[in-house]
């Protein structure tokens, strides 16, 4: 079906079809058509309108920039372009997968097996799961290494030759409408009918002074890599739940001396509190906040402050754990989305996110209790719901 | 040119398998060590990065990368 752009250089709605139709690789025959000039005359008598630009898709005046977009949010356009028109047409995807970590390899599982077409778009494959040594509360493993699970994980799926863009990261997305646009770092886009966010999230930084300089050089988000690497040494842990707890139990073994500093009481499971509130090696100090990394070139202390009396204190460490919760990675999504006072995409109990065809699960979701077991249920959840949604749209 | 890739890992870190597989896949030859227990490679570890108390580091020709970035590593394979 061809495309006519009927457009003049400068009108700024002429320049945004124009850019609308390139950015879909919908190619398009454009005619200058200056009013009052023969081919505008043309135009007219076409589309009934004087006004520019008009867009006709073969025989079809279809209006002006506004009624094109509003086609492809009604999602006619694709209809009326009919196939062959645009390469994107063979690589829609029902569903794009943002994020390889246990939701989305979960939702990935469940959405193949439903026969929809399925991309799976990450940086990496596993996410926060391997920033942990040893799993013990996922069901049907008493204890698992976290890397081994992953390694499982990732055979389930590619058991099911599930596409994959692993390695690049999203960059930009465009999830109004019916036709859903991911573009990844290396300028390439792709095209969905749904998106299931899994993006999960990242270590919170402490955002004081000398934690980004000396990242690497003492200061460390992940324990199970790095405490090895202290033996003897005199180390500091920042926060006060499981996960902080579980770096210093891990590190007990391996340190000379373990500081655990935290802004609150601990808030880990009682397992952990209990062996490493037993523990001669290790110091606390609740309801301090640090202030400082300590050190030029390498880490040589942390420095922190009492919430009570404000008193300031520092001690001699070679390492620092930060290990204070995650934040959610959901920087592209947070104009577009509801979002709480932590960045968490809001969802309803069906892992829909208010946007048509866009749902959301695991870490990323304001769904409570960031568990392995927690995500790969939200994961099938959110596979589960797009499925419906797609049968919906048939 | 050949490229020439050596990883300093540890025993329990995910990205240095995951800095394996990544060279694995792509067909680049490269030598692991595991820096627990071999103190020589710790050592060289640290004097390459100045210090560096993270894994992986990941060497490859003439650049040191601290930490699996992917973004980096390619970009010193292609130098």
């Amino acid at each position: 079906m061809e495309v006519i752009l009927y457009s003049t250089e400068e009108c700024p709605f002429c320049q945004k079809a124009r850019a609308f139709l390139s950015a879909r690789d919908i190619g398009f025959r454009e005619i200058t058509s200056p009013p009052g000039s023969a081919v505008w005359n043309e135009m007219r008598k076409l589309t009934g309108s004087e006004s520019l630009p008009q867009i006709v898709i073969g025989d079809r005046a279809i209006g002006g920039y506004a009624d094109l977009v509003n086609l492809e949010l009604t999602g006619k356009l694709e209809a009326l372009l009919g196939a062959g028109v645009g390469k994107q047409q063979s690589s829609l995807y029902d569903v794009i997968i943002i994020g390889a970590g246990p939701a989305g390899l979960s939702a990935a599982i469940y959405t193949i097996r439903k026969m929809l077409k399925t991309l799976i778009i990450s940086k990496d494959i596993g996410g926060q799961i391997t920033w942990t040594s040893d799993v013990e509360n996922y069901l049907g493993f008493s204890q698992v290494n976290a890397a081994e699970l992953v390694t499982k994980f990732e055979d389930h799926v590619k058991k099911f030759n599930v596409e994959k863009v692993i390695g690049e990261e999203v960059s930009a997305v465009d999830l109004v409408g019916r036709r859903k646009r991911i573009t990844t770092g290396d300028g390439k886009s792709y095209f969905g009918k749904t998106v299931i966010i899994a993006t999960g999230g990242r270590h919170r930084p402490l955002n004081i002074p000398g934690e980004r300089e000396l990242l690497g050089k003492g200061v460390s988000y992940c324990s199970t890599c790095d405490a090895p690497l202290f033996r003897g040494a005199d180390v500091a842990v920042v926060g006060g739940g499981n996960s902080a707890l579980g770096a210093v139990v891990d590190l007990i073994s391996i340190a000379n001396r373990i500081y655990l500093v935290s802004l609150t009481a601990l808030t880990g499971d009682p397992v952990y509190r209990e062996k490493v509130l037993k523990s001669e090696k290790v110091e606390i100090f609740i309801e301090h906040q640090p202030t400082r990394v300590i050190g030029e070139t390498m880490v040589e202390g942390l420095e922190f402050k009492s919430l009570i009396t404000g008193e300031l204190k520092a001690i001699a460490v070679e390492g620092v754990f930060v290990e204070i919760g995650i934040q959610p990675s959901t920087s592209l999504f947070l104009d577009i989305l509801t979002t709480n006072e932590k960045g968490e995409i809001l969802v309803d109990t069906e892992c829909r996110t208010g946007l048509a065809g866009v749902f959301a699960c695991g870490d990323v979701t304001t769904v409570p209790f960031k568990q392995v077991v927690v995500a790969v249920g939200e994961g099938s959840k959110a596979a589960l719901s797009a499925y419906n949604y797609l049968m919906s749209q048939k | 040119m050949e490229n020439k890739v050596k990883i300093y890992t540890t025993p329990t870190c995910h990205y240095c398998i995951q800095a394996k597989e990544y060279f694995t896949e792509k067909g680049i030859a490269f030598e692991a060590v595991d820096v627990l227990s071999d103190a020589e490679a710790l050592k060289e570890m640290k004097s390459i990065t100045g210090g560096a108390r993270s894994v992986p580091v990941i060497a490859v020709n003439d650049a040191v990368i601290i930490g699996f970035d992917r973004d980096a590593v390619e970009k010193a394979l292609k130098a």
